[in-house]
């Protein structure tokens, strides 16, 4: 029985012991770069994805490369909206992060933005506008029906297959742009949608460009944020367009182009406003002649006259953004929704929640 | 030399204690390898969870937000295995508390009642959802002899799908319709003010947040203790869990203890959903890449078997787990990959698990029977 209790005792002491050590060591945050300027960067999937949160990492880098010892930059990836955010900026706050940017929809709420007065957010793709709150993104919807030019050159039959994630605006209106480019290069092509619900989810996107190739798509395109779709295409060999990054080693001979973004250099002039203390909250929307949005390099499956008509166009909608969105424009009942003549607004843009004409698929997921 | 494992006749009360603590060193010595091989400090990489866990500003905070959703679903499967009914549909049964609850608030709040009202009626609503839930795996065992594991665990792909259908899919109750913001994505219906479930704040540490739900949690520990030690109806659930021949022997109907149980697991659960929606979201999150992603309901069965199904031990490892899952995010970042955060919890609970048939087994060391001396290299 003595030995069992000195057993006790001895397990006790050294737990004791290893709190008290670790108790009395606490600091607040790290002591390194104490006069850096520190942002951090929240991404909905890993900072590594191929996709979405991997351009946003490189804007990181950017601004990290641009500015050296005098900022230090972190990220936290694969973060839930909700709790786990608030977790995040919490802990952020305590290490003295006071510029954050979360990089998808949903992460800052108006209670969040009011829980933490003294951070400055930056939120990717949202409107919430507000003191201590910003917004941006920009028109990807440009960049992305010249993808889907490409997309529509490439296909030998009359369906390409779109691998989408929300039923959202956002989405909406990306996949409206893919088939509008899809349908000026290769009259009457019919783009079939399969949602995933998720921004990031491999085997499911691979899952539904399978039945995508299965339901009859001799191309594929997507606005989710790995490359598995693209692998697919390849093992399947059918053209492919991608999203958000050049992704094209993972699918070499599949790869036609992508519509990817270029965040670094909103970022690094955000940062230095904060930096200065000239940061103000705004709503920032990029476009091709920003150099905030712009299509990735041909693979070797664009032809020269595909390359020479996206050209063409690309010049068109770097002096008038949007214009691929301007009347008349149909929706899949054929219904006239924009009249001849007129373009949609960035407001009517983010609240888009018809499909155009020529796309198989509910707006409703 | 040969090992057998073989069950302990009494587990002595120690063993209960160092058991733990043993299994929690071990762990981070460990885990302490696999940092040093990848280029990481323990030392400073262990105070750092510690300090993010509870010590530094804004911790407990987060760490109780953490930990509240964690002790409804540690209880809710810690109430059901007891029996041996292994209800692994916590998950859903929290979705669907959520729903029913979220839909008591915006329904019966900003009327003009008293908030106490409004709040009192999203807990029942809350606990109604997740018990109707919980009640359909209960009903198909208890008359058809369905595994129990199977459909309460498919009953949580529904659920999810019916939370994320209200919210992004349809129009429905739930969905916040008006507004330029939720045209440009979906989101719940904000709770009225009156439907906000408080919270009192301790003055520590830059303030400590008491969500209610959390006091709720410790009242349902309570309430599941004194059931199980105190009353009829939970010893006839522990005899029926030790033996179901037994306890029908003796004139147990397990008929009825089964639907009762998994009722109060899936209304714990269901509870655990509503708090989600008054503490912390103040609408309902429908939002796949929100309260879906945290997957309480599973790590709350990881609750129950490290707490050994004692409701008052489910409070204090949903804390602990609570407070891991909370340091885990502020250790990640750019020079600290996120996957060796989850090696480092992972290592933590299969010790913490690994370490308990410990304390109901005991590790017999004998010598082989053909003649020991002889294979015995010379000293």
């Amino acid at each position: 029985m003595t030995k069992r209790k000195l057993a006790l005792a001895a397990a006790t002491l050294v737990i004791a012991a290893a709190a008290a050590v670790l108790a009395l060591g606490t600091s607040p945050g790290s002591a390194k770069t104490a006069s850096a300027f520190k942002a951090a960067w929240i991404y909905v999937g890993p900072h590594n994805d191929g996709g979405w949160s991997q351009a946003h990492d490189a804007g990181r880098l950017a601004v990290q490369n641009a500015l050296g010892s005098k900022v230090q930059t972190t990220y936290k990836e694969n973060i839930a909206v909700g709790s786990q955010f608030d977790q995040t900026v919490s802990s952020l706050r305590s290490q003295g992060y006071k510029l954050i940017f979360a990089t998808s929809y949903g992460y800052v709420t108006p209670a969040i933005a009011a829980k933490y007065p003294d951070v400055k957010f930056e939120q990717a793709t949202g409107t919430l506008v507000a003191k201590n709150v910003s917004e941006y993104f920009g028109a990807a919807e440009d960049t992305i029906y010249l993808s889907g030019m490409a997309a529509g050159a490439a296909a030998k039959c009359n369906t390409i297959g779109y691998v989408v994630a929300y039923p959202i605006p956002e989405v909406i209106r990306h996949a409206n742009a893919f088939a509008l480019g899809a349908q000026l290069t290769h009259p009457g092509i019919k783009v079939r949608l399969v949602w995933t619900n998720s921004w990031y989810d491999p085997p499911k996107e691979k899952r539904a460009a399978q039945s995508l190739h299965g339901a009859g798509a001799c191309a594929l395109g997507q606005n989710v944020d790995s490359p598995s779709t693209g692998q697919y295409a390849q093992s399947v060999g059918i053209p492919w367009v991608g999203y958000d990054s050049d992704a094209s080693k993972f699918a070499p001979k599949s790869w036609l182009t992508a519509s990817v973004y270029n965040w670094g250099e909103y970022y690094l002039k955000r940062v230095e406003a904060a930096m200065s203390g000239t940061w103000k909250p705004g709503f920032y929307y990029g476009t091709i002649a920003d150099g905030f949005t712009k299509l990735a390099p041909y693979g070797p499956n664009v032809s020269a006259k595909t390359k020479g008509l996206i050209a063409a166009k690309q010049k068109v909608l770097a002096v008038n953004r949007g214009a691929e969105f301007t009347g008349p424009l149909y929706d899949q009942s054929g219904k006239l929704r924009i009249p001849a003549g007129k373009k949609m607004s960035v407001n009517q843009l983010y609240a888009m929640s018809w499909l155009v004409k020529g796309v198989i698929g509910s707006p409703k997921g | 030399m040969r090992f057998t494992i073989e069950r302990r006749l009494e587990q002595p009360r120690w063993l209960a204690v160092a058991v733990p603590i043993g299994s929690l060193l071990f762990a981070l010595v460990v885990a302490g390898v696999v940092l040093l091989v990848t280029g990481h400090d323990p030392i400073s990489t262990y105070r750092q969870l510690f300090d993010a866990a509870f010590i530094s500003s804004g911790a407990l905070d987060q760490t109780l937000i953490a930990a509240t959703p964690l002790a409804f679903t540690g209880l809710a499967a810690a109430a059901a295995f007891r029996m041996r009914l292994f209800n692994i549909g916590a998950e859903g049964q929290l979705y669907m508390g959520a729903i029913v609850g979220a839909a008591a608030g915006l329904y019966f709040g900003g009327r003009g009642g008293p908030s106490a009202f409004v709040i009192a009626a999203m807990v029942v609503a809350g606990c109604l959802g997740g018990m109707a839930w919980g009640s359909i795996p209960g009903v198909l065992r208890a008359f058809l002899g369905t595994s129990e594991i199977l459909t309460s665990l498919m009953l949580n792909y529904v659920a999810a799908y019916i939370l994320t259908y209200l919210i992004f899919q349809s129009e429905s109750y739930w969905r916040q319709t008006t507004g330029f913001n939720a045209k440009v994505f979906p989101t719940g219906k904000p709770l009225p003010p009156d439907a906000i479930w408080p919270s009192w704040t301790l003055n520590a540490q830059g303030g400590i947040g008491i969500p209610l739900g959390a006091l709720l949690a410790v009242l349902v520990a309570v309430v599941l203790w004194v059931l199980y030690r105190r009353m009829r109806f939970g010893f006839e659930v522990q005899v029926l869990g030790d033996s179901d021949g037994a306890a029908r022997y003796a004139g147990v109907r397990t008929r009825r203890k089964i639907l009762a149980v998994m009722a109060i697991s899936g209304a714990i659960a269901g509870l655990g959903g509503v708090s989600q929606d008054g503490d912390f979201r103040h609408a309902l999150d429908g939002d796949p890449n929100g309260l879906q992603k945290q997957a309480y309901g599973y790590t709350g069965i990881v609750v129950a078997a490290l707490a050994r199904y004692n409701p008052f031990a489910c409070l204090v490892v949903a804390f602990l787990l609570g407070g891991l899952n909370n340091a885990g995010n502020a250790l990640q970042g750019a020079d600290f990959p996120s996957g060796l955060v989850g090696v480092i919890e992972g290592i933590i609970l299969f010790s913490a698990l690994g370490g308990e048939l410990l304390v109901r087994h005991r590790v017999r060391i004998s010598r082989t029977a053909h003649a020991p001396a002889a294979t015995e290299p010379a000293q």
